[in-house]
């Protein structure tokens, strides 16, 4: 009797394993990773985060990963590279969500789990963590144009071309938009999410001379403070990400009036977790599981006690406070800032 | 036999600015001519065989192609013109093969492989690299090429230079054979010997402009130099009267000398003697050899035999600092060669001497300053644009390039046609110049293509002909005319009245 | 027999270092088969288009450093006119854009020629220009692609007489790829325009004196080169089913690529089979990266090593060859 249950138990996961396409799997796990940003601070603490929690969950024997600066193309080519490394499973950063479908279906023909962090991919087997970019721009686009009295010139500096993650902030934004029609923008630009570019574009405004009366940015935000403060321009209220350097000045900065919305990169790590949960047999109930952001200024005496628990010197400036995501990460901050994956 | 020529110019001018390079040339070609074309050096000869071959074009003048004017503006239409050149430098592309050549120009094969048999290359891989056949016989088979789709009109600039003399022999033969087919040639030749072997007429430019068109007969070479000097020897033969009271020559120590020396196969078994206290001037015509003597003297290229002694002891120079180590100093003509333009007068002179291996770390500047200032005072350099040296003038640059040896206190200075391209007044000034540094004992070997200099600053002549030392002249007899008639290869004591035919010091047929 | 064999070694000794590559793969990767094969010739064709447009111009003596941007613009405007537009319609798309491509190159080439500006800086400044132009047609990555085209790099093709076992190993895209190479380079190769590419390439004057137009020569390579980077962006657009507008990395892959192919960069010598190889080898080193899951920092200076050191190891091998 107890035998027959103990088949009966046997086959039931063997086809619950066959159904997801990954029989053989079986921990410890390899995951392959796909990134097409490389030198981004973000996108740097993305890869630390994925190295971090794969060595914390004592799951993952081998991290695979594709990380350099190329397009769609070169994504996609990565990726068929990590099918041929035959990985359990794929958390990939998109460079676009379209351009690499095919790749992207082929792995999951193969039997790979493909999980998408930061931002959406268009093909429907794969699985996407996300922050809720939408609701990240417009908490703080809302926040900003409160600040700015309702009405006024706003600078718009967006992320990179295309990037789902840019097209979705640009929802939230126009929402926030839509709620203050005195607001203006005065001028969008591209920042592609570098640092250089950001700061030569807001130098670039700031030379013309025209009025502004605050800036948003797609997270390219401690070097526009840094111009605005070099170039003695007004100190507008500035709306960043949760980057270290951002939270540090919003603290030291005299007069400086902003908002850190969190947008963390420790989203790789959460992908990770993701991957494994779906490899073990937990699939989550929708395909997209979204992170839900925080904002944290510094206008109100109850914000600046957030900041100020957030804030961590220790980091690099360009990277993101929230190292962790409650539920999502389960490594220590030793371990994301030592960025060491499994066997290293 | 008809009369009227296969081609006929006339009036052809060419100018690159102010500059003419030809100013009235006019060349008539009979059927089955062989015909000269002469002209001392910058006379215009070679822009009028690139106008001839569509190489460029000419400003003004009427080029008819049996009497029917033709466009030939470009080689390729030249070509169909019936004018098919043959230049100096092997044209063929190097890196395709012969065949892919052949075709490149729409030459037939056969035709060409029977020419290059005549012209006495049995063996050819017609798969093998241009780049990779010896360069004498890529000079046939540039001559093949031409052959082989039978022009009416085929020019050959300086076709025998570059030849073992076994080859020039079967070439020669094979050109006086395309005149008995009525097809003519236009032979351009610094060698009387194969120009009277070979040639019905000869056209002689001067300045510029055609100033005469002689038969080849016995003797005519006098005529020819005269035409090619215009009114200058006259002139000259007064000049050599006054030159007969100039300084002696030196009595110094032997400082260099060279024995048997041959580079590549431009220099062939040079010997002289050069002492301390002597300029000695070097004469020749273009790509006799000089270039190649000059830079191993420099230590740029490496002799391949014969000696070269510096004081009595011999040396192997392997770069060009070991000449300068030895007191050896190279004036290049081309100023843009020796100086850092953008630098200042006084980075250039100080160079030779602050960069020397043994002085890198501080330059002493207390030092520098005084020895540079010497040089500039003694060589009157006008100063007034000293921190850059491009804007300086020419002479004043040519004057930076001698003073950095002075300052580097360069005992023998090899000066390679300082004078070209500058100032009268700059040029005396370097004449008055390089006697001082003789008198005070240095020693100067001094190319140079302005014979008239000749008789003004050196104490001897020395005539390179085909890389070979024919004479060595001194300064008494060394009037353009004299120097001339030997850069030719013709006999010191040869007048009118012995044929050229009998000049066999140079004969490059005869020659082992 | 000798001659030909030295032209040639050097090819044989890159396609050496592939089947080595091959094999080394095969070894790190047990399971490596014909699917990731097809995997890999995807990989390559951009860069294989992009080393052949490369590839012509440098055998002329010149470069092109607009290469990656004509890419760009030739993809944009491939998908943008295909997004939504029936399957068809891509038929007369994909001529436009080759002509378009033949067009802007011949642009390149008839700028060169007339200004005189050497023509590392009139591509230069084409570059920014057709970058430009390409964010015009589409300020983000979009646009669409036909069916059609995008099946046309995918799967295999089946070859009546050949059991799958053997034409699962010709990839679709390869065939692709060797036939479009093939159409072009052959007669291009064959004919006259092609042996004076090649004279401009060696020698400029010696090509002028045989009488070679030169200057309608270099328009047309450049225009050639503009062909092929058209078929690179088509390739880009139907394998990424997209148009983006800023460039990939195909332009410093193309130029290190036709040094690693036996080009000389200074013209006149190489032909189009050692870049394509060169091409393949490239990818299949950053393939063995990813399967030996190399540190992602360090692979960039791996596949520069390799890189100096094969060309370094080439030069060793000719100078010996030259000097015995």
């Amino acid at each position: 009797m107890l035998k027959k249950k103990l088949v009966g138990a046997l086959l039931a996961s063997a086809a619950l394993a066959a159904s997801l396409g990954a029989a053989s799997a079986e921990a410890p796990y390899t995951i392959g990773v796909s990134n097409t940003v490389q030198g981004n601070g973000w996108r740097e603490e993305m890869i630390c985060a994925i190295k971090a929690q794969a060595l914390a969950s004592g799951k993952v024997d081998k991290l695979n990963i594709a990380h350099r600066n190329t397009d769609a193309a070169g994504q996609a080519e990565d990726i068929r590279n990590l099918i041929s490394a035959k990985v359990d499973a794929i958390v990939v950063n998109p460079a676009d969500p379209a351009g690499i479908k095919d790749a992207l279906a082929e792995a999951t023909k193969a039997g790979i789990v493909v999980v998408a962090v930061d931002q959406a991919v268009t093909e429907p087997s794969a699985y996407i963590i996300s922050n809720n970019q939408e609701q990240y721009a417009y908490l703080g686009a809302k926040w900003l144009f409160e600040q700015m009295g309702g009405k006024g010139n706003v600078v718009y500096m967006r992320g990179a071309a295309g990037a789902s993650a840019d097209s979705d902030r640009d929802r939230g934004f126009k929402k926030a938009l839509a709620e203050f029609p005195d607001v203006k923008v005065a001028q969008e630009t591209f920042t592609g999410w570098q640092q250089d570019q950001g700061k030569q574009q807001i130098l670039d405004y700031i030379a013309t001379g025209v009025p502004f009366d605050g800036i948003w940015t797609s997270g390219i935000d401690n070097v526009i403070v840094d111009a605005l403060v070099e170039s003695q321009a007004t100190l507008v209220p500035v709306v960043g990400a949760d980057n270290a350097g951002f939270v540090g000045q919003l603290q030291s900065v005299e007069g400086l009036k902003g908002a850190a919305v969190t947008n963390p990169g420790s989203i790789g790590g959460a992908g990770v977790t993701l991957a494994l949960q779906i490899l073990e047999g937990q699939k989550p109930a929708e395909q997209t599981v979204l992170v839900e952001p925080e904002l944290w200024e510094n206008a109100t005496d109850a914000g600046k006690e957030k900041l100020k628990t957030a804030a961590d010197s220790s980091l690099s400036p360009e990277w993101p406070v929230s190292i962790s995501i409650p539920n999502w990460t389960t490594y220590s901050k030793e371990q994301i800032v030592a960025c060491k994956g499994p066997g290293e | 036999m008809t009369t009227s020529p296969l081609l006929d110019a006339t009036g052809v001018a060419k100018r690159y600015g102010a500059v003419a390079a030809l100013k009235n040339a006019s060349l008539s070609l009979l059927p089955g001519e062989v015909h000269a074309l002469m002209g001392a050096n910058g006379a215009g000869k070679s822009t009028l065989v690139k106008i001839l071959t569509g190489a460029i074009s000419a400003n003004v003048g009427r080029i008819l192609v049996r009497g029917q004017e033709r466009d030939i503006r470009s080689p390729a239409k030249a070509r169909k013109a019936g004018l098919v050149p043959v230049y100096q430098e092997p044209s063929l592309i190097p890196d395709l093969d012969v065949l892919s050549n052949l075709r490149l120009t729409n030459t037939p094969v056969e035709p060409f492989r029977n020419w290059v048999r005549e012209l006495g290359v049995p063996d050819l891989d017609l798969r093998e690299l241009a780049r990779d056949v010896p360069l004498a016989i890529q000079r046939v088979l540039d001559l093949a090429r031409a052959l082989a789709v039978e022009p009416d009109v085929l020019l050959l600039d300086e076709m025998t230079a570059a030849l073992p003399a076994n080859l020039a022999e079967r070439v020669l033969e094979v050109v006086k054979g395309q005149s008995r087919t009525g097809r003519s040639v236009i032979f351009i030749s610094h060698r009387f010997v194969e120009i009277a072997a070979l040639c019905d007429r000869a056209t002689v430019l001067r300045d510029g402009e055609t100033v005469g068109v002689v038969d080849i007969v016995p003797g005519v070479e006098e005529r020819i130099v005269e035409l090619m000097l215009g009114a200058k020897v006259e002139k000259r033969r007064v000049t050599q009267q006054r030159a007969e009271d100039a300084a002696s020559p030196a009595g110094g120590s032997t400082r260099i000398a060279v024995r048997n020396l041959s580079v590549g196969t431009k220099l062939q078994d040079v010997s002289f003697d050069l002492k301390d206290g002597e300029v000695a001037g070097v004469v020749a015509l273009e790509g006799q050899g000089q270039d190649e003597l000059f830079a191993a003297l420099a230590g740029s290229i490496r002799p391949a035999g014969g000696t070269i002694e510096v004081d009595g002891r011999q040396v192997r120079f392997s770069h060009p600092a070991d000449a300068v180590q030895a007191g050896i100093a190279y004036v290049p003509g081309d100023r843009t060669e020796a100086l850092a333009m953008q630098q200042s007068v006084r980075e250039n002179i100080a160079l030779p001497f602050s960069a020397a291996f043994r002085n890198w770390g501080p330059i002493r500047m207390g030092k520098e300053g005084a020895t540079v200032q010497g040089a500039i005072e003694r060589l009157q350099i006008d100063t007034r644009a000293q921190r850059e040296v491009q804007r300086l003038s020419g002479g004043n640059q040519q004057k930076v390039t001698i003073a950095r040896w002075i300052a580097a206190d360069a005992r023998t200075l090899l000066c390679f046609d300082p004078t070209r391209g500058i100032d009268v007044g700059t040029k005396q000034e370097i004449y008055k110049l390089l006697r001082q540094l003789a008198a005070q004992g240095k020693s100067v070997l001094f190319y140079t293509s302005e014979l008239e200099e000749v008789q003004l600053v050196c104490d001897r002549a020395i005539v390179i002909f085909g890389g070979r030392v024919v004479d060595i002249l001194p300064v008494e007899i060394a009037d353009e005319a004299a120097l001339t008639r030997a850069a030719y290869g013709l006999p010191r004591d040869a007048k009118a009245d012995v044929g050229i035919l009998a000049d066999v010091h140079s004969d490059p047929v005869t020659r082992p | 027999m000798k001659h030909h064999f030295r032209r040639q070694g050097w090819v044989a000794g890159l396609f050496a270092l592939l089947v080595a590559l091959f094999i080394l793969t095969k070894f790190i990767q047990p399971n490596y088969g014909a699917g990731d094969l097809g995997s890999l010739v995807r990989a390559v064709l951009p860069y294989a288009f992009a080393v052949a447009a490369q590839t012509v111009v440098v055998i002329a003596g010149g470069i092109d450093l607009s290469v990656a941007a004509m890419m760009a613009l030739t993809s944009v405007t491939a998908a943008s006119m295909m997004a939504g537009a029936s399957e068809e319609y891509a038929l007369l798309v994909v001529p436009f854009v080759l002509a378009m491509g033949f067009a802007l190159g011949a642009v390149n080439g008839i700028l060169i020629v007339v200004s005189r500006v050497p023509d590392i800086v009139v591509t230069l400044a084409t570059l920014f220009m057709l970058q430009g132009a390409a964010l015009l047609v589409l300020g983000a990555p979009g646009g669409g692609a036909a069916e059609w085209l995008k099946s046309l790099v995918v799967g295999t093709i089946p070859l009546p007489g050949l059991p799958d076992s053997v034409t699962a190993w010709i990839p679709k895209s390869l065939v692709l790829l060797v036939v479009l190479l093939c159409i072009v380079w052959i007669p291009l190769n064959r004919s006259k325009l092609g042996l004076s590419i090649y004279a401009i390439g060696s020698s400029e004057l010696a090509a002028f004196r045989s009488g070679v137009p030169v200057a309608r020569t270099k328009i047309l390579a450049y225009a050639f080169a503009g062909l092929f980077a058209a078929m690179g962006g088509l390739s880009l657009t139907m394998s990424t089913g997209i148009g983006a507008p800023i460039p990939g990395p195909y332009l410093l892959a193309s130029v290190a690529a036709v040094v690693l192919g036996g080009v000389a960069l200074g013209g006149g010598k190489g032909s189009l089979l050692g870049p394509i190889i060169a091409v393949f080898v490239l990818r299949l080193v950053r393939t063995d990266l990813t399967l030996l899951a190399i540190d992602p920092n360090v692979t960039a200076i791996v596949e520069g090593s390799i890189m100096v050191a094969v060309v370094m190891f080439g030069a060793f091998i000719t100078m010996r060859s030259r000097s015995s």
